[in-house]
This record gives structure tokens, C-alpha cells and sequence, in this order.
């Protein structure tokens, strides 16, 4: 009686789970690490979001993963002067809800990023002044001081172009129902779980070649392998080191990597003693093995920056600037001249593994100069707040550059007005070539002054770099035409399934 | 009977207007900028103290409590949640279902598997079933949720492809977060049905019903187990409590959208408005859990029922 009553009970299960399993394959599974916070352009500065806009909406120009320009919403664009871009508007654009795309709407997008709603982009709207209707399909952008890596950031997420009248009509609730001109349109969205887009066949350019796109949101990276492994996503990243070999193992998956345009690294505080002394920063440089720190800690992921932009940005002169070697007797030596003996200093650092990791092979090495450290683990809040006001001597943090540009690289580390510049670094020189580097265009003058720039901030030595990260995905075998790109915006506008 | 659930239910404010203090105490003097952190790196000076000025976050600490105690009793109003702007309250509503479904269904396999073993365990004391159920007892409490819900799904998902890894939509996705999470309650409801058993069916008045003739099963179902209920039903009360609380690792693992990760992710980005508002829902949760367990009290037992008269 019993068994009879279990045997009854598991035939419905089977086929519940059959049901289950079985997925039209006209569906893109993603399994992202986190959901989007939000699905407005401007209210966030978040990875998953700006993966999910950028499947949404649509900006004016789009620079590819080897830095070149291409028209997207706007066809054509003049430098009509330092400060004024006028860009000429792709004809017959539809938004979601019907509506075409007109100058208007490019304007309202714009300079809504520059009120307090865009508080989390503002670094990149701060600069616009206004943005001028020339007629539907022309707009002017004026800008406040010349800014060439402005130009740049109109790829990015924050510039999306939104239909102004669906925006002003949902006001607040706008993040959960947004209307793009973007390939997919959105259909729902289950809140930290996952959501639904669809394929938009009103789109301008190439229509997406399946019907509906799921991005879930697993945020255990064993869960999303296993996820990758059952069939039940066709896409899942980030891949973590340990998981890896298991995704290159399975003969049904593949595992793509490229370098991502982030750096993690160890700033000196300039603003305290001993670190004023280029000789004091430059013995603990010499003093520390970089690469077989990079190595032991991430175990082959990744690769150690030796400029501060990023090798796949623009101008970056990471190719030619050689690895740094460890020199101890040299570290000694500068130590001495500067007069500097028995050195204690804090490291500081959150509460993230492989940093901790790094701080404690470092407090060995430096050991070896007769340089004694201890290492302060903060956690987040508390450690931003420290930063802030200065306290630490030495600290390990990252920096992304989501916009492809050498100024987004710098400036927000060490320029002396930036927020996040912990290093305290107050360099009129390097604050001239930053300025120079904006006010310049694209071109042989303008990779110059960049180049000079890195060279400098090398000698200077405001930070070791430490690590640059990699953007690993893994994805089933018949799943071709995904873009994973180095800024983390990866793109699933060209995927089919083979 | 009314005017004391009536009373319990009056005693509930004190205990969340106290909850509430505790958690915007602590959380006001834990170090951390909201405004710098969920505005991020590309917010300028600027925007940082806007945001401050806006959200209020200037003003003394008694002024903040007051002003958010007001907007929670007049408008319903727990704050808006820093990080996606929407309601708090809205948030932890569409959360809470999930939260509520894994453990609801959690608590029946606990009670529905766990009583009629510990009933089996006590009347074949020392046999071969008790045993075995009393080791699989033991394990089920000391296995960690995590390592036994990452166990299940590659048996169960990548092996036999039987139920998906994670999700919570379907009827088939639902069934091993549940099982997971259940592992532990299942253990302790058998543990103590088994020796509130034990300690009922030596009583007298078996005996007594024994004698009189009674069919075993009536003497095991109607008279001892009613006895026995009573620990066992406090237990299921604390433990649906405890269950719904967050669950988080379970949550974490199957990638449940629940009460519990959303707590998680609101700690970490000190989205203060959804840790507040969270900590106040689980605690409402709770204090009404525990008065349900109450009354029943008074249903299972004519005593306790005759006290209340």
C-alpha cells in the first residue's frame, strides 16, 4: 500500500522534471554571478546592469574590442570645436513602444544623466553643458572644457539613448520597464532571480537570430558550473580559477578568456612620511617579486599590468615596458641612502582572499630588506572610510576602466581632485598631462602626451601594480557568436546556436 | 481565549519598536558611508553630498530614527532601498514568498517524515529501526546544509539529470532545497517525538487503556502521541521561526530569490533602509509564529485551554 502510494507519488515528479529540463532551443540560458540592480542607463555603475542596457538600448557611437569607433544610433559626428560635438542621428529608429527615435529624445537622455538621478555616472555626464537640437537627426553636445575621453564615453552604458516620453511617464518605476531601441525588449523580471528579454523585431540592424533571452542571477560560482554542466544555462560567468579545469575538461564546453581593462594594486600613502620619498617607494618596488606573487596567488589567471592603462586600451605602452624584476640588493641600498632603518608599515587591504593572499606573501619579501609589516584586514565600509582619511601607510585596491580610454585609466586614481585617489598623489606635472591628454585629440599628439604620462607615473611610483584580472566565461559547445569583451559588458546581440 | 491573542498581539509592538532601535543603533555606528558606497567610483564629491542631504543622512540620530518610525506606522513607508530606489517594502514582499514557500515546505517534510519515524523509534525501542533511524538522525544534524545541498545536486542534477540545480519556479526545482534545508529539522523533529514518546508510553494511563482492551494503534495515535505533542509542537514552531529567518545558505546554493540573500547583499552594500526593513519583517514573522504555537498550545491541551478560560 504503501509502495503504491511513493510509486504514484514519483511518476508526476518524473514528469515535472522532464518538463523541466526539456528547453526550446530558441532560448539563451545566462548564468550571470549577480542580478541587475536596475534597468535605468543612469541609476547604476554596476556590471550586470550594464550588460542588461546593453542589450536593451542602443548608444551613439560603439568602440569594439580593439578600440575602434563604429556608428551605432548616430551615423555620422563632426568636432564642430574643442567643446562641440555635433553628431549627425541614424532615420527610422524604433523604440520598443513604437515610437521613433527623434534628436529630442538623444537630448532628453543626455542631460537627464547630468541631474541628481545619475549620481552614480556622474564623473561621466559632469562635463555636458547642454546638448543643442539642430532638427530631428542632428543634435549638438556642448560641453563645459574641452574633453576628448568624453567622446569615448558615449559608448558606455550611461549614455543610452532613452525614448523620452515612456521615461517621463513611468518617472520612478522606470528601472523595472524600460524602453530601449536596443535588439532585445524587455519582458519581465523577477527581482534577484532572473530576467526575461525578448528579440525586438522592429530593431534597426541585424536582428538577433533566437527568440528569448533568460540572464539568472547564481551568485555560488560552483552552482553556476554545475548549472553550465546539467545543460541548464548555455552561458555562465564568471568562471573562478578552482572551476577552470573542470569547464576546460568537459569535452561539452567551452572556456573563452580575455583580458579585462581592471588592475589591482598596492598604493603608497604620498601624503605621509617615509612614503614622500620616491627612494623608500621605490626599494619596497624593487624589494617585492611581482610576478611570482601574480602566480602563486591567481595560479595562471590574469597577468601582471606594467602600465597603468590597461594593454587593451589605446596608447597603453604595457607592450614595451619589461617586467619587473626583483632586486633586493638594490632595495637595501636605497634604503640606506635615504637614511631609513628597521621600517615598520601597515598594509592594508579588504577582506577579499587573493588580496589578503598577496599582502601576506609581500610582508615576507619585504621581511628580507629589513623592512617589518603588518597587515590590517578591514572590511569594506570600514576600510573606504580609513582610506578616506588617510590613516594607512600601504593598501591593496582594484580600479576597472569600463569606457576604453587612457584618461578613465588615470585620472580617477591620481588626479589630486578625485575621490578615489588614496595615494594622495598631488602631481602638477601629472595633472598637466592628464588635462593635456583631455583637451587633445585622437591622434599622434594626443598617444603622445599618453605615453610620456605612463612613463612618468612609472618613475613616480605612486602604486606597484599588482594583477590584471581576465574575463573567463564558459559556454556549451553549440553556442557560438557571444562577445565577451574585456570591460565585462558582454554582449549576446550576435549569438545563434549551432 | 480572544482577549489573550489580543493581548499577545498588543505585546508585539513593543518588540519590534525595540527591534527596530537595536538595528538602526547598531547599523548607525557601524563605520561605512552609504552615500560613498552604493554611489560607487564614478560619483563625484558632489553627488556624495547631495545624496547625504536627500536621504537625510545629516541629520542627529534620534531625528532619523524618529522621522522613520513616523513614515513605517502613518504611510507604511520602511524606506526606499538605496541600492535599487525601489520601496523597501516592495522588495522584501516579492522576496518573502520564496523565503515562505522553501520553508513552509521544509517545516511539512520535517513533520510529515520526522513524527511517524520518532513514533516507530519509541514504540520499537532498541530495535533495528530505531537504529538506523536514530543514525540517520545524526547525520542529518551534523551534515552542513551547503555541503549536503552541493552533494544532492550532483547526484541528483548532474549525474542522474533527475531535478534541476537551482531555481525555485517549478514543482521539480523546489524539491531538493527542500530536502536540504529539512535535513537538520527532520533529525531534531524525530529526536524529540522519540523521547516525548518514550516518556508518555510508560505513563499510567497507557497502561490503563492498554488494559481496558484498547487497540494498540488507538492507545499509540489518539492517547500518547496527543501527550507527546506538546514539546514537539514548540520545536516546529521555533524551527519554522528559525526557517524562515533567511535560510541564506540554502538560498545561496540553489540561487533562491529569498528573504535571506537579499539580507545578505543589503548587509554587505550597507543599504541600511532593507536591512532594517528585513530584520523588522523576520522579526514580525517570528513573534506571529510563536503566538500561532501558542494558541495551538491551547487546542492540544484542555489544561492549558482551561487556563486561558
Amino acid at each position: 500500500m504503501k509502495r503504491l502510494f511513493f510509486a504514484v507519488l514519483l511518476i508526476p515528479m518524473l514528469i515535472f522534471a522532464a518538463c523541466g529540463m526539456a528547453v526550446a532551443k530558441d532560448t539563451l540560458v545566462v548564468a550571470d554571478q549577480y542580478d541587475a540592480t536596475t534597468m535605468d542607463p543612469i541609476a547604476h555603475n554596476d556590471v550586470p546592469s550594464s550588460r542588461a542596457c546593453f542589450s536593451i538600448y542602443d548608444t551613439l557611437i560603439f568602440i569594439d574590442g580593439a578600440g575602434k569607433t563604429h556608428p551605432m544610433l548616430a551615423t555620422s559626428w563632426e568636432f564642430l570645436s574643442d567643446t562641440e560635438y555635433k553628431m549627425n542621428l541614424r532615420k527610422g529608429v524604433k523604440f520598443h513602444n513604437g515610437e521613433e527615435m527623434k534628436a529630442s529624445d538623444v537630448k532628453y537622455s543626455i542631460e537627464r544623466a547630468t541631474t541628481d538621478a545619475g549620481a552614480q555616472i556622474r564623473t561621466y555626464s559632469q562635463n555636458v553643458k547642454e546638448v543643442k537640437v539642430v532638427n530631428d537627426y542632428a543634435v549638438i553636445i556642448v560641453l563645459k572644457e574641452p574633453d576628448y575621453s568624453f567622446f569615448s564615453s558615449l559608448s558606455h552604458c550611461w549614455a543610452s539613448i532613452l525614448n523620452e516620453k515612456a521615461t517621463k511617464a513611468l518617472g520612478d518605476n522606470y528601472g523595472m520597464n524600460p524602453v530601449g531601441t536596443g535588439p532585445f525588449k524587455f519582458v519581465s523580471w523577477q527581482k534577484g532571480n532572473k530576467y526575461t528579454l525578448e528579440r525586438f523585431d522592429g530593431y534597426w540592424g541585424e536582428k538577433v537570430k533566437f527568440k528569448t533571452l533568460e540572464v539568472r542571477s547564481i551568485p555560488e560560482p560552483t552552482s553556476r558550473t554545475i548549472e553550465l554542466e546539467s545543460g541548464g544555462a548555455d552561458i555562465a560567468f564568471p568562471i573562478v580559477t578552482n572551476e577552470i579545469k573542470r569547464v576546460e575538461g568537459n569535452s561539452k564546453l567551452t572556456l573563452v578568456r580575455k583580458p579585462q581593462t581592471s588592475i589591482t594594486y598596492m598604493g603608497f600613502n604620498m601624503t605621509k612620511a617615509p612614503f614622500t620619498d620616491v627612494r623608500i617607494r621605490r626599494a619596497i618596488f624593487d624589494a617585492i617579486d611581482v610576478v611570482a606573487v601574480q602566480k602563486a596567488v591567481w595560479r595562471g589567471v590574469g597577468s601582471v599590468p606594467t602600465s597603468l592603462v590597461p594593454s587593451s586600451v589605446k596608447y597603453s605602452i604595457a607592450a614595451e615596458v619589461p617586467a619587473h624584476k626583483r632586486n633586493v640588493e638594490n632595495a637595501k641600498k636605497l634604503l640606506a641612502e635615504a637614511g631609513v632603518k628597521n621600517l615598520k608599515i601597515n598594509i592594508w587591504s579588504n577582506e577579499r582572499k587573493e588580496r589578503v593572499d598577496m599582502a601576506t606573501i609581500i610582508q615576507a619579501q619585504l621581511q628580507e630588506v629589513g623592512i617589518t609589516s603588518e597587515i590590517r584586514v578591514l572590511e569594506w565600509g570600514a576600510y573606504l572610510n580609513g582610506l578616506q582619511a588617510k590613516q594607512h601607510d600601504v593598501f591593496l585596491l582594484g580600479w576597472v576602466s569600463t569606457v576604453p580610454d587612457p584618461n578613465f585609466a588615470v585620472s580617477g586614481l591620481l588626479e589630486s581632485t578625485a575621490g578615489s585617489n588614496h595615494t594622495g598623489t598631488a602631481d602638477t606635472k601629472l595633472d598637466g598631462f592628464l588635462n593635456k591628454g583631455r583637451k587633445t585629440p585622437d591622434g599622434p599628439e594626443r598617444e603622445k602626451v599618453y605615453k610620456d604620462m605612463q612613463l612618468y607615473i612609472n618613475e613616480l611610483l605612486p602604486m606597484i601594480y599588482l594583477h590584471s584580472d581576465e574575463s573567463i566565461a564558459g559556454m556549451q559547445k553549440n553556442v557560438k557568436g557571444a562577445d565577451i569583451r574585456s570591460n565585462e559588458i558582454h554582449s549576446f546581440r550576435g549569438v545563434y546556436f549551432e | 481565549m480572544i482577549r489573550y491573542i489580543l493581548r499577545r498581539i498588543l505585546f508585539l509592538i513593543p518588540v519590534i519598536v525595540g527591534v527596530a532601535f537595536c538595528v538602526f543603533t547598531l547599523l548607525y555606528f557601524t563605520p561605512g558611508d552609504p552615500a560613498r558606497m552604493i554611489l560607487g567610483d564614478m560619483a563625484t564629491e558632489e553627488a556624495i553630498q547631495n545624496f547625504r542631504e536627500a536621504e537625510g543622512l545629516n541629520s542627529p540620530f534620534f531625528v532619523q530614527f524618529g522621522n522613520y518610525i513616523y513614515r513605517a506606522v502613518t504611510k507604511g513607508d520602511i524606506g526606499r532601498s538605496y541600492m535599487t530606489k525601489r520601496p523597501v517594502m516592495n522588495e522584501i514582499m516579492q522576496a518573502f514568498p520564496a523565503t515562505l514557500k522553501l520553508s513552509f515546505f521544509a517545516i511539512l517534510i520535517s513533520i510529515v517524515i520526522g513524527i511517524p519515524c520518532g513514533i516507530l523509534s519509541a514504540i520499537k525501542q532498541y530495535s533495528i529501526f530505531d537504529t538506523v533511524i536514530m543514525i540517520l538522525a545524526m547525520v542529518g544534524l551534523s551534515m552542513p546544509v551547503f555541503w549536503l545541498g552541493l552533494l544532492m545536486i550532483i547526484l541528483f542534477s548532474v549525474h542522474l539529470g533527475w531535478l534541476p540545480s537551482s531555481g525555485f519556479d517549478t514543482f521539480s526545482a523546489m524539491i531538493l532545497p527542500s530536502l536540504a534545508l529539512a535535513a537538520q529539522s527532520i533529525s531534531m523533529v524525530t529526536r524529540m517525538t522519540r523521547s516525548s514518546m518514550l516518556e508518555v508510553v510508560n505513563a499510567d494511563y497507557i497502561r490503563t487503556a492498554r488494559s481496558k482492551g484498547q487497540k494498540e494503534s488507538v492507545v499509540i495515535l489518539r492517547h500518547a502521541l496527543y501527550n507527546a505533542l506538546i514539546p514537539v509542537v514548540t520545536l516546529c514552531g521555533l524551527q519554522f521561526g528559525q526557517l524562515l529567518s533567511g535560510a541564506i545558505l540554502t538560498e545561496s546554493i540553489f540561487a533562491i530569490p529569498g528573504v535571506g540573500r537579499i539580507m545578505v547583499e543589503a548587509i554587505k552594500t550597507r543599504d541600511f533602509p532593507m536591512v532594517q526593513g528585513g530584520v523588522l519583517a523576520i522579526a514580525i514573522v517570528f513573534s506571529v509564529v510563536n503566538l500561532a504555537v501558542d494558541v495551538l498550545y491551547a487546542f492540544i491541551d484542555p489544561r492549558i485551554k482551561a487556563q486561558y478560560k
